[in-house]
């Protein structure tokens, strides 16, 4: 039905669908049913006079919702099913049926197999005999025979690995109709023309006559294929070809020998693309591993692409006998080489240095494939490394040049003679030669002759008995141009032109790449001998090893695999199925498809045939859908009526106030949000304004009222007292969250421990370190001397000390000592002996200074370190003594509680600012009389 | 008869709820004493205090004891005093009886959604509640056609009994019966009785030049009519059915209807010299009761008028 796959077992009750006009007048007209209220006034309303009423009219939208649910009732009744089993004509004759089954059907092949069973179960139900004809069978003599012997025929032919030949099976299709005469045809065709397709057809058509011919076509997806794979210079490319538009994109598997995965490439086909292009981007050394391509997903031989060591990029190492190349890039030899075997080959240059030590890298490098381009003559021992290469197989490929030409050694495959000849020059009368012939059983073997190659200048051989055989290509003249000849396992050949074009234009020729390519085919360490070297003069043949079968999978060689040569190049064919031949170390590849074969779709159009689809589901019966739909909407409608009948206005009104107050939230809420991080920021740079406009004193704010309020008047005491007897005239006191405010503006943090409170958090406490670190000075206060317990070691005992050490635990503080007498915090403004605070019997820890010599010190009398101590520790409560009330007075009484302790208190309080803002400056000037005196003597 | 059934089982709940509801109104009010008007004396005594000695419970005067009365009158107590026996005289105290009619029709079992309880819960309520009341004020109480008069002190037990044991059909008005002259009757019904009906039955009632008070109970969405859309309209006591296209157009002829209704019902009752009102279902009970207070205590037939424009909704 109008392509879809669609049919209805009555579809007489469509008709009913003419009804729905009628429906939908009367669906209009029908008020709805009124809602029922018993209301005990009604006898008054018997007295209103009845109004006129208009009949009250359902929307349309209901109306049509109701029609709609009508319709699929409808449409449920008539007994729809999706994916109908396509039938064949009721007839008694006997069924043929043609069974597509080369690689092209192996993707699809469950659904084939279940059309044909389906086909032979209809046949069955009418008592007919079927034909089962495999296309790819040309010879299967072809004989009706009843259901049961058909299902077990189906059930062993399986899909080919190769691409079948229909048109052979023609004469036996043709034979088999001659003999039965009326018969019914199906054919369960792949739509896959592997060439010959547009013969078959017309032949088909032609042997059928006007039999009755039912085409399975479609429905599935196409098959794809993969041809041309490809190790190019920088990745590996294979083709995926389509039929149709079926598939858009997929992915193109690599796997290694013993099929683990390398790699993945995706591939999309654009809307009109048969063919595209899959990359792999993996290292050369992976590529070279890659032993199977494979479109994942499908399950065919063709979409399988074996490669084997023909695939694989060799390394090449290419040395140069000519000292300066680089100044003339395009007269060196190694120019033309490279951009011709770059191709198919990794090219490595030798590095700076002699012939001898480019030679021996690649060998230690254990390169296939060594190219010598004019060397001379190469030194005895690394002659024999070279000759033990090539007889594990190595491949050394030698150029002529002035120096080979002068030059004698072993490592050619022909004698040569002295010195060179000159051709087409000015002083001769030979003109410069043309290639002439590759010789036929030789590597070049079918290489185009090119005619515009011309030779100037070559080397000569020795004319010998075996010159001819060694010979691969040969001028006009019959001078070899290229000789080769086979030892040990490996190859020596020789150019006997140059690689650069003074000799010959031959490496500007697209002929050079070709040649080298067959010689780099040749290489390999584990290569036999390869095909087409001289002293072989026949052919060999492999052994069929693991093939594939028609699904792609490998499986062990049939018993109709012939071996075949070793240079076959060819798609695969029955004889020859795909897969590996050969030794296992090195097998060759034989691929379904050939490098050039392309697939089209089976034009079936002049076929007179019913067409019929693959129908890659079961049946369905839609019945129970359409009418849980119907069912479904009659729902909504009862739905929609029920609110229409006064529901709606009442769920209106309850919906809209939460929604206002809902929306009315989220505003205020983003209103209050919004601004926040601005006022963040803001603050965060006023209060850097503020902290390095002048020089301040700052504090930690402890969170105890008490403590800060009487740190900071005593930081305000001390910044007055500065100003007063100092030049430091510094600015308010700050006090400082050392977990948000940023700290580096200030030389010097007091810092009062309140026993108990809890250690900062990490973050703070790192950003404290980070502040040691970079030159700022912490004072820790523990303020309870007068707490300390007696005893030797009770000054550490107190609850501050135990909260300070808690807190410097996470600190990296440096070793620490008492202020020793000579240390510069005692001189740098004041000369004290000791720093007192609110008390005087805390002892005061400054970092320790470097050890010195003791004469040494004895005669210094001050001593800074480098730095400026990053920590000073006391419990003296400095801050309570230098605290102030607003009308000037102290704050707190001192203990013991000499005016003088007040005084000394406030000297200590300048010399540790003066300490943290000059640092070591005032050992030096303490230091000044005793140079002059120094210098006077 | 299903529905005849859903209804008895909807009044015999509306019984059970009012009676417990009546107790508590009815004791938090004070107690309702009937003016004792128009009672000629040979009413049996109640309590109504006639400032004269007579039958009653309390204590009125001491007199002198009148040679050839019962010996027994004499109060011996008060004799032993002095020389001289004293007779204890009570106040003269008389009752009146009162019918209550509440409407148990189908149509009373009505409640709209916004309702808190149906018409006949509430016409209940205050049913028992006023009874409760009377009786406490010594009157009695009876329902006509049901329940004899009564001064018993459970008087909600005895109606509740009656009614639940009521297996006659449920009429909207009460029976045409004739009152004693002097007998007080409240009607509680929601009367939309045709007005031919109700004047029939009020001529009925006060043809002994009886008294008496109509309440007419609604419930609020008979007076606002808050119906749109299609509806069909049918009549709970069978009297037929009406249905409106569009009932939102039909509202504004609905309350003018029921207004004229109520106009003719209070022209009918002040002709009789009757009180009439209104009461939604959605206003307090209590506020009716009080009203109903109020209106049997005034005594003038002129002050009823007064009382009728100040009565709730009307």
């Amino acid at each position: 039905m109008m392509g879809l796959p669609l049919a209805f077992t009555e579809p007489l009750l469509l008709i009913g669908l003419i009804s729905l006009p009628v429906l939908w007048w009367l669906l209009r007209v029908m008020p709805p049913r009124p809602r029922r209220i018993e209301f005990p006034p009604t006898r008054l309303l018997f007295d209103i006079a009845p109004r006129e009423e208009t009949p009250s009219r359902t929307p349309w939208w209901l109306t049509a919702l109701r029609l709609l649910a009508a319709a699929l009732v409808i449409f449920a009744a008539a007994g729809p099913i999706w994916n109908p089993q396509t039938g064949l004509a009721a007839s008694r004759a006997p069924l043929m049926i043609m069974l597509d089954d080369g690689w092209s059907a192996a993707s699809n092949w469950d659904i084939r197999i279940r059309a044909a069973d389906e086909l032979i179960a209809n046949a069955d139900n009418d008592r007919r005999a079927i034909a089962l004809v495999p296309l790819s069978e040309p010879n299967r003599d072809i004989t009706l025979m009843p259901a049961g012997a058909a299902r077990v025929a189906l059930r062993q032919i399986v899909p080919k690995p190769y691409s079948i030949d229909r048109v052979e099976t023609l004469t036996a299709i043709d034979r088999f109709l001659k003999a039965t005469g009326d018969c019914e045809i199906a054919w369960l065709s792949d739509g896959v023309d592997t060439g010959r397709g547009e013969e078959f057809v017309a032949g088909l058509g032609k042997t059928l006559g006007d039999r009755s011919l039912t085409l399975y076509e479609g429905g599935t997806s196409s098959p794809l294929a993969l041809v041309a794979a490809e190790n190019a210079a920088a990745k590996m490319t294979v083709k995926v070809l389509r039929t149709d538009s079926g598939i858009l994109a997929g992915t193109v598997r690599a796997l290694d020998q013993k099929a683990s995965p390398i790699g993945e490439a995706r591939f999309t086909f654009g809307p009109q693309d048969k063919e595209v292009e899959a990359a792999f981007d993996l290292p050369v050394e992976l590529r070279n591993d890659i032993s199977r391509l494979e479109i994942s997903g499908e399950r065919s031989a063709g979409a399988v692409q074996l490669l084997d060591k023909r695939w694989r990029r060799r390394a090449i190492g290419i040395v140069s006998g000519a000292s300066s190349e680089t100044a003339q890039p395009l007269l060196a030899p190694t120019f033309y080489l490279t951009r011709a075997l770059a191709p198919f080959a990794d090219v490595r240059l030798a590095d700076k240095g002699s012939p001898q030590q480019g030679i021996t890298q690649f060998l230690d490098q254990k390169l296939p494939m060594i190219i010598l381009a004019d060397v001379g003559t190469v030194a005895p021992e690394l002659r024999e490394r070279l000759n033990a290469w090539i007889d594990q197989g190595g491949v050394l490929v030698r150029f002529a040049g002035p120096r080979l030409a002068q030059a004698e050694d072993d490592l050619v495959p022909v004698k040569l003679r002295k010195g060179g000849r000159t051709l087409g020059g000015s002083l001769t009368w030979e003109k410069p030669q043309h290639l002439a012939s590759f010789a036929a059983d030789g590597p070049f073997a079918g290489v185009a002759v090119p005619k515009d190659v011309t030779v100037s200048r070559q080397v000569l051989a020795e004319p010998d008995a075996v010159l001819a055989t060694k010979s691969w290509a040969s001028l006009e003249d019959g001078t070899p141009l290229v000789t080769g000849e086979h030892r040990g396992k490996g190859i020596v050949s020789l150019f006997h032109v140059s690689a650069d074009i003074r000799w010959s234009d031959l490496p500007m020729s697209g002929t050079f790449v070709e040649m080298l390519r067959r010689v780099v085919d040749m290489s390999g360490y584990t290569s036999k001998p390869g095909p087409g070297v001289a002293t072989e003069a026949s052919a060999e043949t492999l052994a069929p090893l693991h093939m594939l079968d028609g699904f792609g999978a490998f499986a062990p060689p049939p018993a109709t695999a012939k071996p075949l040569a070793a240079d076959y190049r060819d798609r695969a064919t029955p004889d020859h199925p795909p897969g590996f031949y050969g030794p296992a170390e090195g097998p060759l590849a034989v691929n379904t498809l050939a490098n050039a074969d392309r697939i089209a779709a089976l034009n079936t159009a002049s076929l007179r045939a019913r067409h019929a689809t693959y129908t890659n589901a079961e049946p369905r019966d839609l019945r129970g859908w359409l009418l849980s739909t119907a069912l479904a909407l009659f729902l909504v409608d009862a739905i929609i009526v029920a609110l229409l009948g006064g529901g709606i206005a009442a769920l209106l009104r309850r919906r809209a106030a939460p929604a206002v107050i809902l929306l009315g939230f989220i505003l205020a809420g983003a209103a209050v949000l919004a601004p926040t991080p601005l006022r963040a920021d803001s603050a965060s740079d006023e209060f850097a304004m503020k902290s390095t406009s002048q020089t301040r004193l700052a504090y930690v704010v402890t969170g105890n009222a008490d403590v800060d309020s009487i740190v900071k008047a005593g930081m305000s005491g001390l910044t007055l007292f500065l100003a007063q007897r100092t030049a430091l005239e510094a600015g308010d006191p700050v006090g400082v969250d050392p977990a948000h405010d940023e700290l580096a503006f200030f030389p010097l943090i007091y810092w009062p421990i309140v026993p108990g409170q809890p250690k900062p958090p990490q973050d703070a406490i790192n950003k404290i370190d980070a502040y040691m670190k970079q030159g700022g000075t912490v004072i820790f206060d523990t303020r309870d001397a007068v707490e300390a317990p007696p005893g030797d070691n009770g000054a550490s005992q107190t609850p501050g000390m135990q909260s300070l050490r808690e807190l410097l635990s996470s600190l990296d503080v440096p070793e620490l000592e008492p202020v020793p007498r000579e240390h510069v915090l005692t001189k740098t403004f004041y000369l004290l002996r000791d720093f007192p605070g609110r008390f005087n019997s805390g002892q005061t820890w400054v970092e320790a200074l470097p050890r010195e010599d003791d004469d040494e010190s004895a005669q210094r009398p001050a001593r800074g370190g480098d730095g400026v101590s990053p920590i000073i520790i006391t419990s003296n409560d400095l801050a309570g003594a230098w605290a102030l009330r607003p009308d000037g007075q102290p704050m707190l009484p001192l203990t013991p509680g000499e005016p003088r302790q007040r005084e000394f208190a406030y000297r200590a309080g300048v010399n540790i600012v003066m300490y943290t803002l000059t640092g070591n400056y005032k050992a030096d000037q303490v230091h000044a009389p005793a140079l002059i005196e120094r210098l006077g003597q | 008869m299903a529905a005849e059934n859903g209804h008895t089982a909807k009044e015999i709940i509306a019984i059970r709820r009012a009676d417990g509801e009546s107790r508590t109104l009815a004791a938090s009010l004070p107690r309702l004493v009937l003016e004792a008007r128009r009672i000629a004396a040979n009413v049996i005594h109640g309590l109504h205090g006639r400032r004269r000695a007579g039958s009653g419970e309390n204590f009125w005067q001491y007199r002198r004891f009148v040679s050839g009365e019962p010996s027994q009158n004499v109060d011996w107590r008060r004799s032993a005093r002095d020389d001289h026996l004293y007779v204890r005289e009570l106040e003269w105290e008389a009752s009146h009886t009162v019918w209550i009619w509440p409407d148990r029709s189908p149509s009373m079992a009505f409640a709209s959604k916004t309702a808190r309880e149906s018409k006949l819960e509430r016409t209940l309520i205050v049913a028992f509640a006023l009874a409760e009341l009377l009786v406490a004020g010594g009157e009695r109480v009876g329902i006509p056609g049901l329940m004899a008069p009564t001064a018993s002190r459970n008087v909600i037990d005895k109606m509740a009994q009656a009614m639940l044991h009521d297996d006659a059909i449920r009429l909207s008005l009460p029976p045409s019966f004739v009152p004693a002259a002097l007998a007080e009757t409240i009607v509680l019904s929601d009367f939309w009785s045709p007005i031919a009906e109700i004047q029939a039955m009020l001529a009925g009632l006060s043809g002994s030049g009886a008294h008496g008070t109509l309440v007419q109970i609604v419930d609020p969405a008979e007076e606002s009519f808050p119906y749109s859309g299609r509806v069909e309209f049918v009549e709970p006591e069978g009297f037929g059915v009406i249905t409106a296209g569009r009932a939102e157009s039909w509202a504004q002829d609905y309350t003018t209807r029921l207004a004229l209704h109520r106009d003719q019902i209070r022209a009918e009752t002040n002709k009789l010299d009757w009180l009439f009102t209104t009461h939604a279902t959605d206003r307090s009970a209590a506020e009716l009761l009080l009203f109903l207070h109020a209106g049997m205590q005034v005594s003038k037939s002129g002050a009823r008028t007064t009382a009728i424009k100040a009565g709730p909704a009307a």
